[in-house]
């Protein structure tokens, strides 16, 4: 099996096949972190091809050696910054992803089972800032190092630190309300 | 706690303060239980792309622009190069700002003892005008037209002229 550093060699000289599977172990991954920072399946794809034709078009700056993952994982996020910005109103991205179990028609069936899932995740992040929201999803999603984090980031291991942490408390303060409510309802 | 990755010595005084503190315990259990809870949804909640939304996405990416090797990229001694280009210019920029002033000054005679002299005299015609004694302040009254002329010395006091 070739080695990331190969593909990315592969890639430069022109073989198209090699951009495939130097990003295959990343598919699912880059398009959930889209999907969790935008709350929205068709924006998460759009963010992923962005970040895609990003990582096509500068793949000659990429400094063999470094991590891949860590620099497509920066794009894609950067990505759905951008993509964030450009809709400048944080508060609509919340009232869709409120609505996200109904909009994004993937797999009925699957949605049906995954749907109370979903809305406690959904309840969980909706009140995370971007950057909160990026920090978690890195560390306790997709199980990036502190490190690696703050690269991705671009701030230092301190302020992943501070996102994240903030990030775990107001989760925690959702997960109780959704634990209270729950005690309630079955006490009904 | 934050980010997972304390250093070992906080983490055994830490663990000592939780077997002593049942508040701090209950805390710790309730945050680890939330953070497992959240991880554990986010693994069972993981989306794929459809295989061709996904191939889709790959040949636009391709088709969109070919990636650009310039010959820089695989020119060997592109660091060296840049370095010493910048050393070059620093090195030209320091001329321009410290020789190229000087050499001015020298070339207009600039800086000169005689030029010294020669500005000196163009402020100080004589020495008596040098340092001004008497300044005089003049009142005129527009109804009247009375004058009233105030003779002031250095010191900005009234000199009384007979």
């Amino acid at each position: 099996m070739k080695s990331e550093d190969e593909l990315v060699e592969e890639v430069l000289s022109g073989n198209h096949r090699s951009f495939e599977l130097l990003l295959e172990p990343y598919r699912q991954g880059l398009l959930n972190m889209a999907y969790r920072m935008t709350g929205n399946l068709e924006e998460a794809k759009e963010v992923c091809q962005e970040a895609l034709i990003k990582v096509y078009r500068h793949l000659d700056k990429f400094m063999i050696g470094r991590s891949f993952k860590s620099w497509i994982y920066k794009i894609t996020v950067n990505s759905a910054y951008d993509s964030l910005r450009k809709k400048k109103k944080y508060e609509d991205l919340v009232e869709s992803q409120k609505k996200i179990g109904l909009s994004s028609g993937y797999d009925p069936e699957k949605q049906l089972l995954n749907r109370e899932i979903k809305s406690k995740i959904e309840t969980c992040l909706q009140n995370l800032s971007p950057k909160e929201k990026a920090a978690f999803l890195l560390r306790d999603g997709e199980g990036f190092s502190i490190q690696e984090a703050s690269e991705i980031l671009r701030c230092s291991s301190i302020s992943v630190r501070t996102h994240l942490s903030r990030a775990r408390k107001k989760i925690r303060e959702q997960f109780e309300k959704i634990n209270i409510a729950e005690t309630k309802e079955v006490r009904r | 706690m934050a980010g997972s990755e304390i250093p070992e010595s906080k983490i055994l005084s830490l663990k000592a303060h939780l077997e002593e503190c049942p508040k701090c315990r209950q805390e710790y259990a309730s945050y680890l239980l939330s953070l497992e809870k959240t991880k554990e949804w986010l693994a069972k909640d993981r989306i794929d792309w459809k295989e061709s939304d996904w191939q889709q996405a790959i040949q636009r990416a391709i088709k969109d622009k070919k990636p650009e090797v310039t010959p820089l990229v695989t020119w060997p001694f592109k660091k060296v190069w840049a370095y010493s280009l910048i050393g070059v210019l620093a090195v030209a920029l320091t001329l321009l700002f410290i020789i190229r002033p000087s050499i001015i000054q020298k070339k207009m005679g600039l800086g000169s003892e005689k030029f010294t002299q020669e500005q000196a005299q163009l402020f100080r015609s004589s020495p008596e005008e040098s340092e001004q004694e008497v300044v005089s302040m003049t009142l005129v009254s527009k109804e009247t037209g009375l004058k009233i002329v105030w003779f002031l010395n250095k010191n900005f006091e009234l000199e009384v002229k007979k």
